[in-house]
């Protein structure tokens, strides 16, 4: 009874239409004054909440990925994605999801990538003969490369999810592959459709050319190699390097590339002030919902439960697949992994399950959520860039689903290609 | 309420500028100067508890926290004002929890002080907390008698200028 009063106070509450954060402290409320617990140790455990120094990734990362992608970093990464397959049939297209890898690598945010890399992408690609709708399409699904790739902000709500449990660091190499993998079923669909629908070849760029535009981009990919080689040597911890990814980002925008000002980031942190604090408010208010699901055993009692309707791994996993893929469908990324975490991470390890593939299954699966309606942030952003309804996308998306479905079957049964990585570093 | 508004993004803004700062700070003095320092971890946690509340508060007002739409966009235009103003209900109820219990957990380490800053009470850290249900409940009585901030409010000037 208590459990259910827990659950059903905050889905009304979350439908009546109050943020998801505040109806998760509202239910918490609810169910602490239900079951007379003191509301001391339920604001303690908010506090709790957001007192994690591993929480500092999530502001630092958004940062970075902001000042990259209005600092003239997507456009470089997009020239540099058309020297490597520009030049095959159905390049524009591949271009599109190259850049997304890319710049996923950046940002760590599929909305910040749909938003970098479709402004630069789509008109191009419109201009050259491709569908908008098709344009608005593979920029979307590739921009999921980046709940993937490392530095996935996902990733680090995952890993506070399990309650630390789980590393950043291994969760940001476990992303690597599962990330090239789900970009190669996006490449194998556009190649496809390429072939099918005879989409235009770009010229191939001439050596000369190519070497000044990876000589101009290699500036913007430092990033990368100062967030994974500060991890990976152990110079930095996951904190440090995202502090360090932003003071460089504003040093290649401003001092290499001198395409952003000064007079520009007044606005720029007033917007990534909102998004950081929105996220962690979510994360402060789970804290609490999820020690009172903690005392009610919900993840003991979860755990019985989905034991009780199968025992086979394999099922299992499928179930979970197809409950996490229906509920990222209704609710953003971030407090589903808060909420689905701590249910579910208990059940798949009674399995055998390594906490960092089910990491890759849920943040793939809440992925898809993303371009999905009715709550899909990805999507509304890239209807929004492509002018397109959600109406013509959604149509012709289910291609793209098929692809992705793919990936998440090969990376749900394969547990390798998450694992491997890093096994082999230590992690 | 805007000037509340701009505060609560300024304040939130220069936290986490600030964090940006002291964390490399933390690595430079640690490896340049060979001298680690070790108040950048917890001036860094205390900063992020600023503007986690501080900006929460402010991206209410924005309409800027995740929420579901879905059951709003299925009813009707006087059934969905009566869901919003029992939504905006509901938020008051949070801001007031905020503020009585935050106050009570600041009363109750006010006499400890943090270890790195021992000038500095415990108090501190949670002080952000019934400030934010303060301004939470001040912007939802603003919602609940005004409505929405206006279009051309600073609340929504934060979008980069399109060419």
């Amino acid at each position: 009874m208590d459990a259910l009063i827990l659950l059903f106070s905050f889905l009304i509450l979350m439908f009546v239409g109050i943020p998801v954060a505040y109806a998760m402290g509202l239910a918490t409320l609810i169910t602490a004054l239900w079951i007379d617990m003191p509301l001391e140790a339920v604001m303690l455990k908010i506090s709790d909440g957001m007192d994690d120094f591993a929480l500092l990734t999530i502001p630092f990362f958004v940062l970075a990925g902001a000042i990259m992608s209005e600092g003239g970093v997507a456009r470089r990464l997009v020239d540099l994605a058309k020297v490597f397959v520009g030049f095959i049939r159905g390049g524009l297209a591949l271009v599109n999801v190259l850049a997304s890898t890319l710049f996923g690598c950046l940002s760590g945010s599929s909305v910040a990538d749909t938003a970098s890399i479709g402004s630069v992408m789509i008109p191009q690609m419109v201009k050259n003969g491709y569908d908008k709708v098709f344009a608005t399409n593979v920029t979307i699904c590739g921009s999921l490369q980046a709940i993937l790739v490392p530095p996935s902000h996902n990733s680090v709500i995952y890993s506070i999810a399990t309650g630390g449990t789980v590393s950043i660091a291994a969760l940001f190499m476990a992303g690597v592959f599962p990330g090239l993998l789900f970009g190669a079923c996006i490449v194998g669909l556009v190649l496809y459709t390429a072939r099918k629908r005879n989409f235009p070849a770009s010229e191939v760029v001439p050596l000369r050319q190519a070497l000044k535009i990876a000589l101009d981009a290699v500036w913007g990919l430092i990033t990368i190699v100062i967030i994974l080689g500060g991890i990976l040597s152990g110079v930095f911890t996951a904190i440090e390097s995202g502090a360090i990814a932003c003071v460089y980002a504003l040093f290649c925008t401003m001092v290499i590339y001198k395409e952003y000002k000064w007079r520009d980031l007044p606005k720029l942190l007033h917007r990534v002030t909102k998004t950081v604090a929105m996220v962690m408010m979510v994360i402060g208010f789970a804290a609490g919902f999820g020690y009172l699901m903690a005392i009610m055993q919900l993840p003991a009692k979860a755990t019985e439960l989905f034991l009780h309707v199968t025992t086979n791994k394999y099922l299992m996993l499928m179930l979970i697949n197809v409950l996490l893929l229906l509920l990222g469908t209704f609710m953003d990324m971030a407090p589903m992994i808060l909420i689905c975490t701590p249910i579910m991470l208990p059940v798949v390890k009674a399995m055998g399950v390594d906490p960092v593939h089910f990491g890759m299954i849920m943040l793939l699966n809440l992925g898809i959520g993303l371009i999905t309606p009715p709550v899909g942030p990805t999507l509304f952003v890239g209807c929004a860039i492509g002018k397109v309804t959600m109406e013509e996308v959604s149509r012709e998306l289910w291609p793209f689903y098929a692809a992705m479905c793919i990936a998440l079957l090969i990376i749900t049964y394969v547990p390798a290609i998450s694992l491997w990585l890093p096994r082999s570093l230590g992690y | 309420m805007e000037g509340l508004y701009i505060a609560c993004i300024v304040l939130a803004a220069v936290a986490m500028v600030v964090i940006t700062v002291i964390i490399p700070y933390g690595v430079f003095m640690r490896y340049a100067a060979n001298s680690a320092a070790s108040w950048p971890e917890p001036a860094g946690v205390l900063m992020m508890i600023v503007f986690s509340f501080i900006g929460g508060a402010a991206a209410y007002r924005a309409n800027a926290h995740i929420a579901v739409g879905t059951v709003l966009n299925m009813v009707n235009a006087a059934n969905r004002r009566r869901l919003e103003f029992a939504g905006d209900v509901g938020m008051g109820i949070v801001g007031v929890f905020m503020v009585k219990w935050g106050v009570l957990l600041v009363q109750a380490v006010w006499q400890n002080s943090i270890a790195e800053f021992p000038w500095l009470s415990v108090g501190v850290t949670y002080l952000p907390i019934p400030a934010a249900g303060v301004i939470t409940l001040l912007f939802c009585v603003e919602r609940l008698w005004l409505g929405q901030p206006p279009a051309d409010s600073f609340t929504f000037r934060d979008q980069p200028q399109t060419e």
